[in-house]
This record gives C-alpha cells, sequence and structure tokens, in this order.
C-alpha cells in the first residue's frame, strides 16, 4: 500500500503504528491465516485463543482511554481520535473482529474515564488492566431497533424500552439489549435505559455501570455474525437487575453526553473498515503478481490492473477523509458531526467495493474459504450496518447540515 | 554497570527499495524507516540487564539527521533511560561511526557497548569491531549469548559451523546475532513514557571529529527479476526440472 506519511502525524503516532503493525505481522496475521477453521467455532469463547488477547497486551493496546493514574496510556488528547484512527485500522488489518473487541474497550473507558465516580473508577480499572482477556461492552440497541436512537426519533413514544427505577437506593434494570458487541464474554456493561416516559430519549434515558455477576442479568446468546466473527457479539436480558445509585454514570442525558463516544466510534468504525480494505488490497495486490492465466501474470492484463487501480484510488480516498473527519473531532470543529458520519458511510461503501474486487480478481480461490479473500469480504459487509445503517447514517448527515429544512425522517403516518 | 548501544535508523527491511535514477544509491524519499534489527536485539539485551539489575542505566547513541531521535524513540520506549543523537546529515561509513561512538564513550565512561553485528542496509559489518579496536577494549562479535559475571562477560559467538565462547574483562565492546534474543515491541503506554525521557544533541564537531567520507560508490544494482514460471507436463518432467535445471534435488 502507499506508504505516505504527510508529516502531520507526531512521532509517537507512528511509534505507535509501527508497534501495531509489528504485533500484527508477528502475531495476528499468521494466526488468521493459518488457522480459517476457528472462526467456525461454536463454542464462542474458544474462537480466539487467549494468547492473542495476551499478545495484544504485550503492546498495550487493549487499555487506550484507561487514564495514566490507573496505569492506562495517556494519550495526547487533542489528537487522541486520530490516534485512535491510526491503531484501530493497524489491528484491522489483522482482524476486524479482534480490532471491534479491542476499540469496544477504548470506548467505554472513555465513558468510565468521564462519567463514573472515582471510587468505582478505582475499582474497575485496576481490573480492566490486570486481565487480558477483561472486555468492556456498550448496551444500547433493543430488539425494536437502533435506527430511531441514531436520527434521534426523539418523542416519549420511542422511549428506549428497558427501563430503570430508584427503589432502595438501587437503581433495578428490566429490559432487554441486542447486538452488542463483546455482549457475550464482556465482564462490565455500560447500559442505557429509559429515566423519564414522559419525555423523548435524548431528555429521558440514563446510562448505567452494571457488572457481568450482578443477578438480574442473564447473557442469552452469543449472536452468530456474517464477519468479525473474533468478536463475540451477545443479547442480554435485565430482569430487577439491581446495582448501587453509585453506578448511575449520566442522568436522564445519557444520550447527548456520550456524543464524545458517538463521534469517537464513528471514525473507529472507518477506520476498522479501513484496516480491511488495506488488507484486500495488499493480499490482492500480491497474488495478481505471482499468478498467472493467459501466459502471464494476472497484472499484465489490463482488466486486473485497472481493478487494482480501482481499490487503491478508493482506499486512498477513504484514508483522506478519515483523516479529515478524525482532525475535526479532535479540534471539535462544527462540522465534526456530519464529518464522522460521512467518514463511517462512506468507508463502508467503498470498502465494499474494494473487497468485492479482492474476490473478483481471485478467481475461485477467491470464494474459498481457507484462502481467507471471501473472510474479508464478510469482514467489510458487516460494517454497512454497524453503528447506524448506511441510510440512516446520510440522513443524519442532512439533518446536522440542514438543521433548520432537514425532516425528522420518523413519526408516525397520518 | 553501565551500558551504552548503539542504534541506526535504517529502510524497513519489509519495504521494496528503488534506485535513484543514477545509480549512485537507494532513493529514501517517501521510504518507512526503522531501527536496524541487530540494534534492536542489542538494545533488548541491554534493557534486560537493566531490569536484573546488573545495568543501572542504558544510553542510547544515533548518529544520523534530526529524524533519527525516532529511532532513539523506539529504544527509550523498549526500556533505555536516555538518548544521545550525534546529529549529521552527511553519508556515514563505520570508521566515522566508530571514532564519534569512541568520543562518546570517553564522555560517557560505559562498562559495555552493545552494537548489532551489522546495520541490514550497508551490510558493512565493521563498526564494533573498529569501535574496540580505537577503545583497546576487548570484543566479541556475533554474540548468541552473553552473561555478565563481576568485571568480566562471557560471550558464545556463533562462527560457522558451531559456536566459540570467550570471556571479556570490562570495559567491552560486544556485537550481537540474530539468535541473542526476541527484542520487545514498543508498547503504547511505553511509547508516550518514553515521550519525557531525555534526548541530548551533540554536533561531530563537538568531539573535534570531521565526518569524511572515505568511501565512493561506483554503482549499485538491482538483483536480476525474477523468471516467469512455466507448466510442466508431468510429474516426472517436475522432478526432472528440478534436479537438472533448479538444482533443488540431487
Ligand atoms: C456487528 C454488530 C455490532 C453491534 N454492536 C452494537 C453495540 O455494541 N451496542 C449497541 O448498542 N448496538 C450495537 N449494534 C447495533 C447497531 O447499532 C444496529 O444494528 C444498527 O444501528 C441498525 O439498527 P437496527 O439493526 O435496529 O436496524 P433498523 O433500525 O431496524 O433498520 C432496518 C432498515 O430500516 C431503515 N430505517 C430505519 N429507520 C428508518 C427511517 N426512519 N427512515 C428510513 N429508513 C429507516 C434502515 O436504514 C435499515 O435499512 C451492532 C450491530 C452489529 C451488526
Ligand atoms: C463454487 C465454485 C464451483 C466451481 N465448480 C467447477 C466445476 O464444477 N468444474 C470446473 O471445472 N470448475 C469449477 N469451478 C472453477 C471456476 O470455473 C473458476 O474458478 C472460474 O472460471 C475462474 O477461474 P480461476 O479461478 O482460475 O480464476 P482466474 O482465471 O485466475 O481469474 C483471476 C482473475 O483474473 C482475471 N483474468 C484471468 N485471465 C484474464 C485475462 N486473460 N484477461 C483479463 N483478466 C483475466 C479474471 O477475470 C479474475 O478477475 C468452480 C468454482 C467455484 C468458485
Amino acid at each position: 500500500m502507499i506508504y505516505a506519511d504527510d508529516g502531520s502525524l507526531s512521532q509517537e503516532q507512528r511509534l505507535m503504528r509501527d508497534s501495531c503493525r509489528a504485533f500484527v505481522d508477528d502475531a495476528v496475521t499468521p494466526f488468521i491465516r493459518s488457522n480459517w477453521q476457528r472462526e467456525w467455532d461454536m463454542s464462542p469463547g474458544e474462537r480466539l485463543p487467549r494468547s492473542i488477547l495476551e499478545g495484544a497486551e504485550t503492546i498495550g493496546v487493549r487499555t487506550l482511554g484507561v487514564p495514566e493514574a490507573h496505569g492506562g496510556v495517556d494519550l495526547e488528547h487533542d489528537t487522541e481520535v486520530r490516534t485512535f484512527a491510526l491503531i484501530s485500522e493497524e489491528i484491522a488489518r489483522g482482524d476486524s473482529g479482534l480490532a471491534d473487541k479491542l476499540v469496544q474497550n477504548w470506548k467505554v473507558s472513555i465513558l468510565l474515564r468521564e462519567f463514573a465516580p472515582k471510587h468505582l473508577q478505582d475499582k474497575w480499572f485496576p481490573r480492566l488492566l490486570a486481565d487480558p482477556q477483561f472486555l468492556l461492552a456498550h448496551c444500547l440497541t433493543e430488539p425494536r431497533g437502533a435506527s430511531d436512537r441514531w436520527l434521534p426519533y426523539n418523542v416519549p413514544e420511542a422511549a428506549m424500552h428497558t427501563k430503570a427505577v430508584l427503589k432502595d437506593g438501587h437503581w433495578v434494570i428490566n429490559g432487554r439489549k441486542q447486538f452488542i458487541s463483546n455482549g457475550f464474554d464482556a465482564s462490565l456493561y455500560v447500559v442505557y435505559a429509559n429515566t423519564d416516559t414522559s419525555v423523548g430519549m435524548l431528555q429521558g434515558t440514563s446510562s448505567f455501570l452494571v457488572p457481568r455477576d450482578t443477578p438480574g442479568l442473564t447473557v442469552t446468546k452469543c449472536n452468530e455474525t456474517m464477519g468479525c466473527r473474533f468478536m463475540n457479539n451477545g443479547e442480554l436480558v435485565f430482569e430487577d437487575c439491581r446495582v448501587p445509585a453509585d453506578h448511575l454514570l449520566v442522568q436522564n442525558t445519557a444520550l447527548g453526553s456520550a456524543g464524545k463516544y458517538f463521534r469517537a466510534g464513528k471514525i473507529i468504525q472507518a477506520a476498522k473498515n479501513l484496516g480491511v480494505g488495506v488488507a484486500c488490497f495488499e493480499r490482492t495486490a500480491d497474488y495478481v503478481q505471482n499468478y498467472v492465466q493467459g501466459g502471464r501474470i494476472l497484472i499484465k492484463h489490463q482488466a486486473v490492473a485497472l481493478r487494482l487501480a480501482d481499490m487503491a484510488t478508493r482506499i486512498e480516498a477513504v484514508r483522506s477523509l478519515i483523516e479529515r473527519a478524525s482532525r475535526a473531532v479532535d479540534e471539535g470543529h462544527p462540522d465534526m458531526d456530519a464529518l464522522c458520519n460521512m467518514a463511517k458511510v462512506y468507508a463502508s461503501e467503498e470498502i465494499m467495493k474494494v473487497a468485492t474486487h479482492a474476490l473478483e480478481l481471485h478467481g475461485g480461490n477467491g470464494a474459498m474459504l481457507e484462502f481467507g479473500i471471501e473472510k474479508l469480504f464478510r469482514d467489510a459487509a458487516i460494517f454497512l450496518h454497524m453503528d447506524a445503517t448506511v441510510d440512516v447514517s446520510r440522513m443524519k448527515i442532512i439533518k446536522t447540515m440542514f438543521p433548520a429544512t432537514a425532516g425528522k425522517y420518523a413519526g408516525p403516518e397520518n | 554497570m553501565r551500558i551504552m548501544v548503539a542504534v541506526k535508523r535504517v529502510v524497513d527491511p519489509n519495504v521494496k527499495v528503488r534506485l535513484l535514477a543514477d545509480g549512485s544509491g537507494i532513493d529514501l524519499t517517501g521510504l518507512k524507516m526503522t531501527m536496524n534489527p541487530f540494534d534492536e536485539i542489542a538494545v533488548e539485551e541491554a534493557v534486560r540487564l537493566r531490569e536484573l539489575a546488573i545495568a543501572s542505566e542504558v544510553l542510547v547513541v544515533s548518529i544520523g539527521p534530526d529524524k533519527a531521535t525516532e529511532t532513539l524513540r523506539t529504544a527509550l520506549a523498549m526500556g533505555a533511560d536516555r538518548g544521545l543523537l550525534i546529529k549529521t546529515d552527511a553519508p556515514i561509513e563505520p570508521l566515522s561511526v566508530a571514532k564519534l561512538l569512541r568520543a562518546a564513550a570517553i564522555e560517557e565512561k560505559p562498562d559495555l557497548i552493545l552494537l548489532g553485528k551489522q546495520a541490514i542496509d550497508d551490510d558493512c559489518n565493521q563498526t564494533g569491531q573498529m569501535l574496540a579496536a580505537q577503545l583497546g577494549w576487548a570484543q566479541g562479535t556475533f554474540a548468541s549469548n552473553l552473561a555478565v559475571e563481576g568485571d568480566a562477560v562471557t560471550v558464545t559467538r556463533e562462527v560457522d559451523g558451531g559456536s566459540q565462547t570467550v570471556r571479556l574483562v570490562l570495559p567491552a565492546v560486544i556485537t550481537v546475532d540474530l539468535r541473542l534474543n526476541e527484542p520487545r515491541y514498543a508498547s503504547l503506554p511505553n511509547i508516550m513514557k518514553a515521550k519525557k525521557k531525555p534526548i541530548a544533541e551533540r554536533q561531530p564537531a563537538d568531539y573535534g571529529i570531521v565526518v569524511e567520507q572515505r568511501l565512493e560508490i561506483v554503482r549499485l544494482e538491482e538483483p536480476a527479476g525474477r523468471l516467469a514460471g512455466i507448466k510442466v507436463g508431468s510429474a516426472t518432467e517436475l522432478v526432472e526440472r528440478l534436479r537438472s535445471e533448479a538444482g533443488v534435488l540431487s
């Protein structure tokens, strides 16, 4: 892939990227390439060997977002999102499911750092740091759907079904969450629930810290996904699940306060997606320079060259938009909401095309599981609707750009 | 015991290099650079000795342009304590490097100097030997194992067809080989911490040394391109060709 260092990265950012790349090349890619069956192991807990997360620990990549005072990494705050983007791209270049696992930890750590009372940070950050298998999860989506939340559709009727009520010094949570990244195997959850039924979700949703072993919390299943299969997506049920009052993170305005998380989340999403694209390109570039048809290596056929050029160009365009959008988020630019959604949606559609080219250029091999190209294609497909669908992301862009004239894009039919 | 480690910034061994149009050198524009892999092994060994409390301090030295501070930062993130950049933009040959390292050693007074056995860009394999000779110190080259005992170091050297064990009385210069250890990654937290570690800067002139160019590269050539593959008609033909043409079967 083109190595274009435009000088805008700090020395630390470059060194971090290099360490992640070395770890991926040494440990992740060789594992993925020689263990294609592991994705299909139907005991989700066994799919990814413990050694991979332990390896991730040697480069300290599981605990970004944990404050340095708690033994984590204090990234430069004014370039933090850009750094997240660089690192998540590198990890996803090895395996996007592994990247999903890790980035949930960063994103939820940011929330804890911002909103959890000090004694709970003192309690949980050390546990997170001590155990390489400790994962965090962020529970918003419910069976009724997630698009309303992204738009958002801010009326009482569309509020979250999961509810929390304060009773005798405890919040009692009832409801169900689905499609939750790390939901199957996380040790600690941030859960969003309705705490005021008279208003819309922006005014009536609170967030809570819920440890996995809390009575009333049941992990009901691991969702078997088409891609990113080394991240175990899960479903949770809350039945009179009681957490102490101090486990409330943000009261009523939790969705707005989580903006910090959502914006970084969109950029990270796009960057992981880019990593999948880079892997597609690298694999394909290598293949077409070695495999022979029509009496010459594939790259010497113009039709092949044109597709390869198209892959590279789309990847570079995605990269440029991610750089611009991540800088906007880091700088708090007024257009950051539009830009981070653009990066997310653009990456998902462009990298899908890149993966399609990779499949085509590998001929029959592209369709074979042991070759690993169809895995990249499946991984790429997941990005279209993780963290909001393509269409909802586009509506969101227009709502942010033209708030006065754009519609709500949701509401009852008359 | 104090250890000095020399680290060189080189082209990343994983990237494909291109020649300058006139064949006088490698086109370094926009290329990914990294620490010489053998120097990583030297840093790792020094850091391990430091962790075992055998060494009290690890100083890393690099000679090169401003950007070589990145190489020093990597070494600091791996666990070295402080860095020294001897700044020069000129092309630099083993003899000049040895002279500059000698000057730095006289100032810093390390008990042990570790270097990679060679740099993967010019493959000279000379600096450590020249440095030991100039300092008049003991030398152990191609180390695949080393053990410090009191004021001596036992070094296992990789030699053709086997190994040789030598005992050096400190101070000493050791160049390290591939099998000495497996270097750690610079972890993300340590990269951030390394930012706060000091890197001093000197010019060759500060040591009264003029960097001279004694060698002239006449021409560089790319290795011959790979020949196209062929299809063979049968397994028998394949075996025959592997024997007669490829020479991989006997
Ligand atoms: C792999 C994976 C990981 C996930 N991880 C998490 C997680 O960690 N935490 C979490 O909380 N959630 C998570 N999710 C959920 C994710 O955010 C949602 O799946 C996503 O936002 C889409 O919501 P939905 O599935 O309810 O689809 P729906 O909202 O039901 O969308 C279905 C279709 O209807 C369209 N649509 C919906 N509303 C409108 C409208 N008003 N106008 C026009 N079209 C509309 C959509 O664009 C889409 O095409 C994850 C999902 C996946 C697939
Ligand atoms: C599910 C499945 C079932 C199959 N079943 C059968 C079967 O029952 N019997 C059977 O015999 N085969 C079967 N095949 C093989 C199938 O026909 C080939 O995989 C297919 O024709 C592509 O050939 P290839 O894999 O060699 O790809 P390649 O020919 O190597 O193609 C790789 C890429 O190079 C391009 N390319 C190749 N040559 C040129 C050229 N001259 N100019 C420009 N571009 C070029 C291609 O378009 C493609 O993008 C099957 C394949 C699959 C995936």
